[in-house]
């Protein structure tokens, strides 16, 4: 049995919404709508939330953990009528996963990609002759030292 | 995203926005907004941080910021949220930001250009139209965080929109309903089966519904569905040939620009079978 920690949630609240999960009544409103519940057997907001409610979430930070599958759409925020926002407790969950490194590659990759290029698009001569074609001016340079500074 | 990975996007706005009446100004300074799945997936304290950074580059020239995709409204309208909220994490980005010398004060916001040509008004938009798109039937694919969180992106009903419609209408088009309308694109899940899946199904559904093309106001749906094609025939053996649009061209398009200057040459899947259903 694992063991039942009810100050988990706490440490999802610094991400804004994800914190008002104690009203969840587990009616499942978040579920009928939700993409990834229906196209990847393993998805679930209500048991994601409620997991993370009493506490025995680490399983939801693993590698290769379901929380990724979520396409951050939303619905189950309109739908919840108790105004708890699955989706924010997802991407709290997603945060202690990137932290413990157990986040996919790509998480990681494009965040990289962002630092050091301030874009996720890397500028290439092949794109600026593309925007030269179209009549554009070169892609104007990206803050880079500052953004670098902010993802230190 | 859109001026390095999709161009012709940005080059339709600059064509087609003068026309309405919207004087469109470059501001320096700009970095990705950030990206909202992923990068605010990894850390909301970096996300937010980037994110205010823009925005205080946007307020320090006295200018509210246009965005031509869900994502950088997402980002943006949410931190601008948060912002106001004056929230832990906003306290943390605003140290960072002023180890830049840099401050938000929430005094501007960023505006999704949909948002910006409906509150002008449909009838301002068809002023503009020179050649109307009759006969094209189309598929609206408003995307996700154009409509929701529908409390903060505050655009139009998050279930029953109506907004985007108008403005389609507007260029002569008529808008066809189909099952799944408010549905995703798919395209932020990291599920490499699903994301094909949830386009695929939503495509065969335009399809059924009579659609001639998608058009979307967002760069990340406007590849899951143009590009996405291309891999659901490869991987799921489906081939739609359902084109797709960022809604600007279509405005570019119907203002009378030739289909050459709008970039279509490089869309994935051609777009040669939905401009023929257009009456010359």
């Amino acid at each position: 049995m694992p063991e039942v920690r009810p100050d988990f949630r706490e440490s999802l609240s610094k991400v804004e919404g994800a914190g008002e999960l104690a009203y969840c009544y587990q009616c499942s409103a978040c579920v009928g709508e939700c993409p990834a519940a229906q196209y990847c057997p393993g998805f679930n907001p209500r048991e994601i939330v409620l997991a993370s409610l009493l506490g025995v979430a680490d399983y939801l930070t693993e590698k290769g953990s379901v929380i990724w599958q979520c396409t951050t759409c939303y619905k189950c925020y309109e739908r919840c009528p108790q105004g708890t926002h699955p989706i924010e407790v997802v991407t709290a969950l997603k945060n202690i996963a990137f932290e413990k490194g157990t986040a996919p590659e790509g998480v990681a990759v494009l965040r990289e990609t962002v630092k050091e290029n301030g874009t996720i698009i890397v500028s290439s001569e092949a794109i600026e002759s593309r925007r030269g074609e179209l009549g554009l001016s070169r892609a104007p340079a990206a803050p880079v030292d500052q953004i670098k500074k902010l993802l230190g | 995203m859109i001026p390095l990975r999709h161009p012709q996007i940005e080059a339709a706005a600059r064509k087609a926005l003068p026309r309405v009446g919207i004087e469109v100004t470059d501001i320096e300074g700009f970095s990705c907004c950030p990206e909202p799945w992923t990068v605010k997936g990894a850390s909301l304290d970096d996300w937010l941080a980037v994110a205010m950074r823009n925005l205080a580059v946007g307020e320090k020239a006295g200018r509210d910021m246009l965005v031509l995709c869900n994502g950088c409204y997402a980002t943006l309208t949410e931190a601008a949220h948060i912002a106001a909220d004056g929230s832990e994490a906003k306290a943390a980005a605003d140290k960072k930001l002023s180890a830049l010398k840099l401050s938000y004060k929430g005094k501007n916001r960023a505006r999704h250009v949909a948002s910006v040509l409906s509150d002008m008004g449909p009838d301002k938009v068809a002023a503009s139209v020179r050649k109307p798109l009759e006969g094209l039937k189309v598929a609206v694919h408003h995307g996700c965080h154009l409509l929701r969180p529908a409390d903060i992106m505050g655009f139009d009903d998050p279930f029953e929109p109506t907004k985007l419609e108008a403005l389609v209408e507007a260029l002569g088009a008529e808008v066809v309903p189909y099952a799944g309308y408010t549905d995703c694109c798919g395209k932020a899940t990291h599920d490499p089966e699903a994301t094909l899946k949830m386009a695929s199904d939503k495509i065969t559904s335009m399809k059924a519904a009579g659609a001639d093309c998608v058009v979307t106001v967002c760069p990340a749906c406007f590849e899951q569905f143009d590009l996405g094609q291309v891999e659901i025939k490869r991987k799921l053996g489906k081939d739609h040939k359902l084109p797709a649009f960022h809604y600007l061209q279509l405005l570019a398009l119907a203002q009378g620009d030739e289909p050459e200057e709008l970039g279509f040459k490089r869309h994935r899947v051609d777009v040669k079978p939905a401009l023929s259903k257009i009456k010359a």
